[in-house]
């Protein structure tokens, strides 16, 4: 078993410890005193360096583990290999897509798909990249080419670091059809059926995702404030969008028109 | 920064690609809603760099790509494809497109895609 240093949430705080990680368990000493053996665990989420373990045995909790990236990397690999998930082998690419352009140089990469409760983790001999469902935008089963020859794949976009990500799984039809059905059951709270918005309200969502603000929006769309306030109520209504800052507009009152026209002689 | 020739057959994508590059910095020399508009506009003001819709009226935009391409081999085009089309791409790519965006795309990526292209 290798020791190594790690911190570790307990008793919400964060406390340094040796951890042991062994081919089969993981050993958090005292005070902790706890071994997570991996085939308990049933969820691996990777959040800003920090990992979170879910497990069953020997009691259902939850371990928040923080550490160098070269720690965290066996960690996941070793628990992503025998814990309780749907696993099947497979070539992936992601990202494939991101914010639209194709990425350079995106290769297929042989390794597994492991879908654990809240994410699936693409793991190769050098990559273990996590989507969680939550953020998963769209699942589907189309075509692409792959050595010149029209081939089944799952599409998977994804929302990253505020950018939208598509990754692709490739793997024998039958396979990925239950891969398919599985992630499209995970994820079913977010499906909609595609009339929810009207034309305008359409291409507003479709600005936000390009990134333009409300005043972009507004003198591309030549739509009056209020109406895209309304369109923004609708839209966040549907849990498709967040406010993420609130605007204000103002006017000067005789105070500050005065103060202006004080400070404009005085530049005279 | 680059003198740039939208092509797209809709409006709203072509006011929502020039509103991107110009805050990018870049100058909208022109636009064309077709193939055959975008070869005329392209003999006519030589832009340094042109986005072009795949699925277009009239001339599509690998017909039109490969009209840029005779008239000026070193023409930067860049394609816009939709979610799906990605196999276009590859034929984009053997015509002599530059660089690919697939729609539905986010402003700093384009920016990024468009100055690469320029760079080379």
């Amino acid at each position: 078993m290798k020791e190594v240093p790690a911190k570790v949430e307990f008793n919400n705080t964060w406390i340094v410890v040796k951890l042991g990680i062994a081919e089969d368990k993981i050993v958090i000493p005292a005070p902790v005193n706890l071994e997570i053996p991996y085939k308990s665990v049933n969820d691996l989420a990777e959040k800003k360096s920090t990992l979170i373990i879910s497990y069953k045995a020997p009691a259902e909790a939850t371990l928040k583990v923080k550490s160098v990236d070269k720690v965290l990397e066996i960690l996941k690999k070793l628990i992503l290999n025998s814990c309780n998930a749907y696993r099947l082998a497979a070539y992936f690419k992601s990202p494939a897509i991101r914010g639209g352009v194709l990425v350079t140089g995106a290769q297929w990469e042989k390794g597994s798909i492991v879908v654990v409760k809240t994410g699936i983790w693409f793991v190769s001999a050098t990559k273990q990249v996590c989507i969680p469902l939550l953020d998963a935008a769209e699942i589907t089963l189309t075509k692409t080419e792959v050595q010149g020859k029209q081939t089944d794949i799952v599409r998977i976009d994804h929302v990253d670091a505020g950018e939208v990500v598509a990754s692709q799984v490739l793997c024998p039809l039958s396979t990925l059809q239950v891969l398919f059905n599985f992630l499209k059951d995970a994820t079913k709270g977010m499906d909609m059926k595609g009339n929810e918005l009207d034309g305008v309200a359409q291409q507003v969502a479709m600005l936000i995702y390009s990134g333009m603000d409300s005043h972009a929006i507004e003198s591309m769309l030549n739509i009056p404030h209020k109406q895209l306030d309304g369109i923004y109520d609708q839209i966040i209504g549907l849990g498709l969008g967040e406010v993420t800052a609130i605007r204000r507009e103002i006017q000067l009152t005789t105070k500050g028109v005065r103060y202006i026209s004080d400070a404009t002689k005085s530049q005279k | 920064m680059g003198k740039i020739l939208i092509v797209d057959d809709t409006l709203f994508m072509r006011t929502l690609l020039k509103n991107i590059l110009f805050t990018g910095g870049h100058t909208i020399i022109g636009e064309a809603g077709d193939g055959a508009e975008a070869v005329e506009k392209f003999k006519e003001l030589k832009p340094d760099l042109v986005t072009m819709d795949v699925v277009m009226p009239k001339m599509n935009g690998i017909e039109a790509l490969k009209s840029i391409k005779q008239l000026d081999p070193a023409a930067r085009v860049v394609m816009c494809t939709a979610v799906g089309q990605e196999q276009m791409v590859k034929l984009a790519i053997k015509t002599g497109a530059r660089g690919y965006i697939v729609k539905p795309f986010q402003a700093p990526k384009v920016i990024e895609e468009v100055k690469n292209v320029l760079a080379t």
